[in-house]
């Protein structure tokens, strides 16, 4: 399936809207390697066109790509419920679950992608795939650079399915990982690049309070007493029981509520059981709401976000964990998991609170209700930090400057 | 007359490359110092100045894990004390950073593990630089400048430019004592120890400086 910018017409936004709210830098930068790649093609190509960052920020990049004259195409590929199957079992060994995947699965894994391979048009100057599930399309390359673009935690493994998945990254130009610690051993280039929001997508622009109120309405939410917000999908590695655990410890002491919502995605077909298991465990707490919400809430998740006064990741294991720039984003204290890409985006102390268990959780999200004006600052400068460390632009920034330096291989300084 | 030749404010962007190589113990990190490229050295000792958060206590990212990581705090803080802007080479930065660590270990030679994840991973960095699209012709129009100009840029100018051939002298006093013809400014600028000061706290000297300068200019008239 292609998706193009033209066919992105909701996600309109140019390089130029972004003055005055990306730092002046990356958009110099970004318009300067633009011009040097004006006609040339990048090709984008991952397994769901919607649910999860990396379909939200590609919808967007699209868009300014294209606006900078730069050919920029995006193709999904298709699987059935079998593949994506195998697709998640291979997601949860890569960051360190034991999973059962067959020599026929593996086959299987190949083949789907050996049939979108025959239908796609893989034909571009750089190609990006996205995470597993389309990494052995690299058997189909013709020309072009072709990087790996990993957002998962893979620093710790199951090796058997790490291995076997080698065999196809290994014939990458390069490999793109989050964070430096996820970089494997690869004999090739290995870019540092952390992934990104968009500031004024519905998800993150700014809201005002009517239309805050009446999603809080219309998800039945009151706002008689402070909101603790958990933000992502229903995957045990996003630990949704340890954050109900960590909820009824603050409630001892606080009166709170507690928000957990997340969406499905096409990919992930574990979400309904682990949503199943999360509300047996909230039981007939009324003060506990769990709400599956359609993918395209993205107005819903940003009010929760704007009316939470805690926000909370506490993942075990995470890519990266985009919620925590969004909700910093609104100027809210995070508590995130130690783990993955969180503790980059969370300067501890000073923009929220790494966190390693149910108790260290529910002791900070205790400091910060009874803390207003800690709260307020850390929210102010979390803020800042993601403005100049986590936007759409910094991305297309690093995106493009890594093409260049594919290009210009050899150069530890280069004057744009 | 000849026209000034205005300053032009630029400003880098670094692009990280993972090596694939870590350590888990002071050993292992000895070791790797030892041959790593040059861009990983750079990355860790030179641009630790561009971190954000950096911690006070540290001035480059090898004393960080020793002191924040392994609770060598001893070690760390010598390798704290290694001054990079100091060295004419890599080599011979690395050199001592590796002498420094031989004599640690020779005193404390027992190394711990750290646990998985914790350990050190180097990186290179990649250095892409553009104007900001600020030109300036004189001390006055400099002031303004140099006030809201990004960190990045005071980095690139007053702290890369000292490893930068073939001047090797910060690109404020380079222009103060060849464009404008004021010796006495630059030498007072160079005098300021940039490893001694974060960005922020360089920039502010920076702006006295030139500020007093402005005001003896006035002062002739």
């Amino acid at each position: 399936m292609e998706l193009q910018a033209n066919n992105l017409s909701q996600f309109k936004l140019k390089l130029e809207d972004y003055i005055g709210v990306a730092p002046k830098i990356d958009l110099l930068i970004i318009q300067k390697l633009a011009d040097r790649f004006t006609g040339r093609q990048i090709l984008h190509i991952n397994s769901t066109k919607s649910g999860g960052g990396v379909a939200e920020i590609l919808q967007r990049m699209m868009v300014i790509l294209s606006g900078l004259g730069i050919n920029a195409r995006w193709e999904v590929i298709e699987g059935n419920e079998s593949f994506f199957d195998i697709t998640k079992r291979m997601h949860n060994a890569l960051q360190g679950n034991a999973e059962q995947i067959s020599q026929d699965m593996w086959q299987s894994y190949f083949d789907v992608n050996k049939r979108n391979a025959e239908k796609l048009d893989l034909n571009a100057d750089a190609i990006l795939i996205h995470d597993p599930q389309p990494a052995p399309l690299i058997e189909f390359k013709t020309s072009g650079l072709w990087i790996w673009r990993c957002h998962i935690d893979i620093s710790n493994p199951a090796l058997k399915v790490w291995s076997l998945l080698k065999k196809y990254v290994g014939k990458y130009d390069a490999a793109i990982f989050s964070v430096a610690k996820f970089a494997k051993s690869l004999p090739l280039d290995k870019f540092i690049i952390p992934p990104a929001i968009a500031p004024m997508s519905d998800k993150n622009r700014d809201l005002a309070n009517k239309e805050i109120q009446n999603v809080l309405t219309t998800l039945n939410i009151p706002v008689d007493k402070p909101i603790i917000l958990q933000v992502s999908r229903f995957d045990r590695f996003k630990d949704p029981r340890g954050v109900i655990q960590a909820y009824r410890l603050v409630k001892k002491y606080n009166d709170c509520r507690l928000v957990l919502a997340g969406s499905p995605a096409t990919d992930d077909p574990e979400g309904e059981m682990i949503l199943n298991e999360v509300k047996e465990f909230a039981g007939n707490d009324q003060d506990i709401s769990i709400l599956l919400l359609p993918p395209s809430s993205h107005i819903e998740i940003n009010a929760l976000q704007r009316a939470a006064t805690v926000v909370l990741q506490k993942s075990l294991k995470e890519g990266f964990g985009l919620t925590v720039s969004e909700a910093m984003w609104k100027g809210k204290p995070v508590i995130g998991g130690a783990v993955g890409g969180i503790p980059l985006q969370i300067i501890h102390g000073v923009t929220g609170f790494l966190v390693n268990s149910v108790e260290g959780t529910a002791l900070r999200i205790r400091q910060i209700l009874n803390n207003p004006d800690m709260a307020k600052r850390m929210g102010e400068s979390g803020r800042e930090y993601v403005r100049k460390n986590f936007l759409i632009t910094r991305q297309i920034r690093d995106y493009l400057s890594m093409w260049y330096l594919i290009e210009n291989k050899g150069k530890s300084v280069l004057e744009l | 007359m000849e026209a000034i030749k205005p300053f032009e404010f630029k400003q880098c962007i670094t692009i990280l490359k993972a090596t694939g190589e870590k350590a888990k113990n002071l050993r292992e990190l000895r070791d790797r110092i030892s041959d790593v490229s040059d861009e990983s050295m750079f990355h860790h000792m030179y641009q630790y100045f561009l971190k954000e958060q950096r911690v006070l206590e540290y001035t480059n990212d090898f004393a960080e894990w020793a002191g924040e990581t392994l609770k060598e705090n001893v070690l760390s803080e010598q390798l704290s004390n290694i001054d990079p802007y100091s060295f004419k080479s890599i080599v011979d930065l690395r050199n001592e950073i590796v002498r420094v660590i031989d004599a640690y270990l020779k005193t404390f030679p027992k190394t711990r593990a750290v646990l998985l994840g914790d350990e050190f991973y180097f990186n290179e960095g990649i250095t892409l630089v553009s104007p900001v699209g600020i030109q300036v012709k004189n001390l006055a129009e400099f002031l303004i400048a140099i006030r809201y100009v990004e960190l990045e840029s005071i980095y690139y100018h007053f702290y890369e430019a000292r490893i930068r051939p073939p001047e090797e002298v910060d690109d404020f006093s380079h222009w103060f004592g060849d464009t404008l013809n004021k010796k006495g400014l630059a030498d007072r600028i160079r005098s300021i120890d940039p490893f001694m000061h974060s960005l922020e706290a360089a920039r502010q000297h920076i702006i006295e400086l030139v500020e007093d300068e402005l005001q003896n200019d006035m002062e002739k008239f």
